[in-house]
């Protein structure tokens, strides 16, 4: 009942649907956080070869969500993603320091890319329930964050696999490119 | 003889395009200043003020006034987040302090964080305009009332206003942001930020 009840609300009412890329290195947890919204329930990831993309509705705001594979083969073909991009989610490990700097390089790359001239960037410090997880603070610092200028961004601590702070982000994400509500 | 002429009209008809960093203590009021300067100068309603969130990062606003391009960088006001703040000064043509003209308690702290940037050698000579936010509560102080408690050194070197005013209704916004124009356009600041991304294009 309930299923068909959403259906005619969304006949008579279309949401409009954004595009969000979501990017990272291998094992930031970019799969684990599309699935974990999408399904509501955390997933065994195997590396993404290629991509992932599903559709996740956020308070009557349809969402296409890209996964892009994170591994160095794969980082070059991100671009072709791009066009009609509303927002990049970058997933972060925030115990893996040694990396930091790769990331750091790419998402400056990827900013500078004409596709991606309107969209608003949201950083997701993932992995925060580990020991030794960076705080965002420390990867605003690392990221060099404060160095862009042009496009809107958040950073959003995060733990893909209990779901915290994916919702906040997302609620960011919608009150940007929809300018929705986003509080319950 | 195409490049000279393109060089006179983008001369004549080009806007001179401005920085201005947006900052204050946490919930003084600035992305709700930045949503609501966006509905009243692009004429589209800006996010309704229940429904904005605490800005951990930077929020964008552009507009276009008269002659001028402003680029708005409204910046997260907690205190683990200022640090940040000094990142947007040298490229900033000038800055609005948001204070929260209701919160007698959070006045020190305002202070404090004030005279951090009226004292940082990157914002020296800078545009300031103090905006006595909240002015529609009734706890709210006047902008006299307001300068005396903060009763700052060093605002006189540089062109300062205080303006009393409210991002929920919108009072006060058009006049203090006409008067930063107008500081802008004629301040020595100005000059050098131009001078140097002229020299930055030739490169």
């Amino acid at each position: 009942m309930g299923a068909w009840m959403s259906r005619v609300w969304f006949l008579m009412f279309p949401a409009k649907e954004y595009k969000i890329v979501v990017v990272g290195l291998d094992n930031a947890g970019k799969t684990t956080t599309l699935y974990k919204l999408h399904l509501g329930e955390a997933v065994t990831a195997a590396p993404t070869i290629g991509s992932n993309v599903e559709e996740v509705v956020f308070k009557n705001i349809r969402f296409e969500v890209w996964d892009l594979g994170g591994q160095e083969s794969l980082r070059t073909s991100w671009a072709t993603y791009y066009r009609g991009t509303h927002a990049v989610i970058v997933v972060i490990d925030s115990t893996d320091r040694a990396r930091i700097n790769i990331i750091k390089d790419e998402l400056f790359r990827l900013l500078q890319h004409g596709d991606l001239e309107g969209a608003v960037v949201l950083v997701f410090a993932n992995k925060q329930d580990l020991k030794d997880a960076m705080s965002p603070a420390e990867i605003t610092d690392a990221l060099s964050l404060h160095s862009i200028k042009n496009h809107d961004w958040h950073i959003q601590a995060s733990c893909a696999i209990t779901g915290e702070g994916l919702y906040d982000g997302l609620g960011w994400i919608a009150q940007k490119v929809a300018g929705k509500a986003t509080t319950s | 003889m195409f490049s000279l002429f393109y060089g006179l009209w983008q001369h004549v008809f080009s806007k001179a395009e401005f920085h201005v960093v947006i900052l204050g203590v946490h919930k003084a009021g600035k992305t709700t200043l930045l949503e609501k300067v966006k509905s009243i100068y692009l004429k589209e309603e800006g996010l309704p003020h229940d429904r904005i969130v605490p800005t951990v990062g930077l929020n964008i606003g552009r507009i276009e006034d008269a002659n001028v391009k402003l680029v708005f960088w409204d910046l997260g006001g907690q205190p683990g987040l200022r640090t940040i703040w000094e990142k947007y000064y040298e490229e900033a043509h000038a800055v609005i302090y948001v204070i929260d003209s209701a919160a007698a308690s959070s006045f020190e702290d305002a202070k404090s964080a004030l005279e951090k940037v009226l004292h940082h050698e990157d914002l020296q000579g800078v545009p300031l305009l103090i905006f006595a936010n909240k002015q529609e509560l009734p706890a709210a102080v006047t902008e006299e009332e307001l300068a005396r408690h903060l009763h700052l050194k060093g605002l006189d070197e540089r062109p300062y206003m205080f303006q009393a005013g409210s991002a929920y209704d919108g009072t006060g916004i058009k006049a203090g942001i006409d008067w930063l124009v107008e500081e802008m356009e004629r301040s020595k600041r100005t000059e050098v930020l131009m001078a140097r991304t002229e020299t930055a294009e030739k490169i």
